[in-house]
């Protein structure tokens, strides 16, 4: 069990910092990477066509549910 | 009420043995989450309803009831309205607390895919379709929750909590709204719209925004459990630990400057009409127009109020460095959250949401609106935006939000490794642990059992039970190898 806590701890600390220089580059190359984002969005565009071809109206009132708590 | 409160059973003379835990800062998250459903593509009709019980079929004659425990320690069931509803095990950490909510998702995921399978079988036609949504609101105008759970000190009132933390609360969706396409446009958060009262401690049909539970699930004599309501549910895992974090980092400045005796600042904060903040804030997509009305008669605006709580924990980080954290792992964990909050502060501050797009939910949708405006050259129906919006939501058959992942538009703090690991690891330092090998066990062998969240009992082939009332303890006790044993 020690090992899990010290792996989670670590894992922890690998990805609070890959948020950190994650965060850090993005704030540096503004203009790059917002060049590179509209790329990348245009992808993500291209990934979701099948729902932007679909019928709106439709899914949207399937989705009716009481309340919850 | 900073002192040590006698349990009523000791001498005058005698000192009360406190936990360790109840002395220091450390915290008991929990996220419930209640899902929506829905259906589309059948064949003949069918609703949310029929396809919850089919989602929740092989719970049902596995555990007899649609209420469950599951290998990590977290609870699965089925909820008024038909939500399929998952609460995280208990985590120390907030990151532990995200892969827990992930591995929920990965469930819902999985129900959702043998009932879709289950339902196409049975003559509802191949185009069937479920949908699995992770969020606040259907079309019909009916809300649900993502609520939190916080242990916090007994010595916090609720009044104190209504005045303190609520305003942090409400102000906070600047960063943890999720955003949602209504008919009279784009609003930060998905439940400002519903939520009527502040605070209640009854649990009634009208909806508070915080209340406190009778049941701590903890030494009633040392910990109380906020549960917090007011809370979009997030796609976003940057947000989900936000979320946690920093509500965390507030309540440690509360319960300091209660256990003092002192003013903790937040007082300064509350305001004149929390309902009313709440829309505002929901409604202003620049974060920094909205002049919310304070209770001393003060406007200020959501951000103002942000950065006066931020002020109130660095201060408190400054006194405390080197309580801030059970190790110094937990220390630098607060310190980064620190960061990445002044670091969101600024940016909105200065009228830049859209870096947010990779973090903030909202930020994410509306970047997502804006690309596809670009593109179609023209408006976009008020009806396809919808369609996006619970689309990235839809954790069973959504494409967007795994498009935005897939193409590194979000930040990821866990990856599916993580979330995998977490469906059948529940928290290694809290009483999940026992509650995760005792399930997997029971399972294992065939056996009856029920839980709940501080007591196992195996039913068949014969009864034993073990309690476990502290949640920062996962040390078996006797009883528990008792249980175990028969197992």
């Amino acid at each position: 069990m020690p090992q899990e806590f010290a792996q989670a701890h670590a894992q922890e600390h690998a990805a609070a910092q890959d948020e950190q220089n994650a965060a850090v580059a993005q704030a540096a190359s503004a203009a790059a990477t917002a060049e590179t984002a509209g790329d990348a969005l245009d992808s993500v565009l291209d990934d979701i066509e099948s729902v932007l071809e679909t019928n709106a109206e439709e899914y949207v009132s399937s989705f009716v549910q009481k309340g919850g708590e | 009420m900073p002192q040590l409160r006698d349990s009523g059973n000791s001498g005058p003379g005698a000192t009360v043995e406190r936990s360790p835990e109840f002395e220091g800062f450390a915290r008991i998250f929990g996220v419930e989450t209640e899902y929506g459903v829905s259906v589309t593509g059948a064949s003949r009709p069918v609703d949310a309803g029929q396809v919850a019980m089919t989602m929740f079929r092989p719970i049902v004659s596995r555990s007899r009831s649609t209420n469950t425990y599951l290998a990590n320690g977290s609870r699965l069931y089925l909820d008024v309205g038909s939500h399929p509803e998952y609460a995280t095990a208990e985590a120390r950490r907030p990151i532990d607390a995200l892969a827990q909510d992930m591995a929920g998702e990965l469930v819902m995921r999985r129900l959702a895919s043998q009932a879709q399978d289950q339902l196409r079988d049975t003559g509802y036609g191949e185009h069937l379709r479920v949908h699995v949504f992770k969020n606040n609101a259907d079309s019909a105008g009916h809300s649900f929750g993502c609520h939190e759970n916080y242990l916090v000190r007994r010595y916090v009132s609720l009044e104190q909590v209504e005045h303190e933390l609520l305003p942090f609360l409400i102000t906070r969706q600047l960063y943890t709204g999720a955003g949602r396409v209504t008919d009279e446009g784009f609003e930060i958060t998905q439940r400002a719209d519903y939520l009527d009262e502040a605070v209640s401690s009854a649990t009634t049909r009208s909806r508070p925004m915080v209340n406190t539970r009778d049941e701590p699930h903890a030494d009633p004599e040392e910990f109380r459990r906020l549960h917090v309501i007011i809370g979009d549910s997030n796609r976003s895992q940057w947000a989900t630990r936000m979320k946690l974090a920093v509500t965390h980092l507030v309540l440690c400045a509360i319960e300091e400057s209660a256990r003092l005796g002192r003013p903790s600042g937040c007082e300064a904060f509350a305001l004149a009409d929390p309902g009313e903040a709440n829309r505002a804030v929901s409604r202003d997509l620049t974060c920094r127009t909205a002049k919310l009305r304070l209770a001393d008669g003060r406007e200020m605006t959501a951000i103002e109020i942000q950065r006066g709580y931020l002020s109130i924990v660095e201060r408190f980080m400054a006194d405390h460095r080197e309580l801030t954290g059970e190790s110094d792992a937990d220390a630098g964990d607060m310190a980064r959250t620190v960061d990445a909050w002044r670091q969101v502060l600024e940016l909105l501050e200065s009228g830049r949401s859209e870096q947010l797009a990779d973090r903030v939910d909202w930020a994410a949708k509306l970047r997502l609106f804006e690309a596809l405006h670009a593109r179609r050259g023209g408006m976009i129906a008020q009806s396809k935006l919808a369609q996006l919006d619970m689309d990235y939501h839809d954790i069973a058959s959504g494409t967007v939000y795994d498009a935005l992942l897939r193409r590194g538009m979000m930040i990821r703090l866990l990856d599916d490794a993580d979330a995998q690991r977490a469906l059948s690891a529940p928290p290694a330092d809290t009483r999940a642990a026992l509650r995760g090998r005792f399930v997997a066990a029971a399972l294992d062998a065939g056996a009856q059992f029920s839980c709940d969240w501080t007591r196992l009992t195996l039913t068949g082939p014969e009864h034993r039970e073990a309690v476990m009332l502290d949640p920062f303890d996962a040390d078996p006790s006797d009883d528990y190898e008792r249980l175990m044993a028969a197992l």
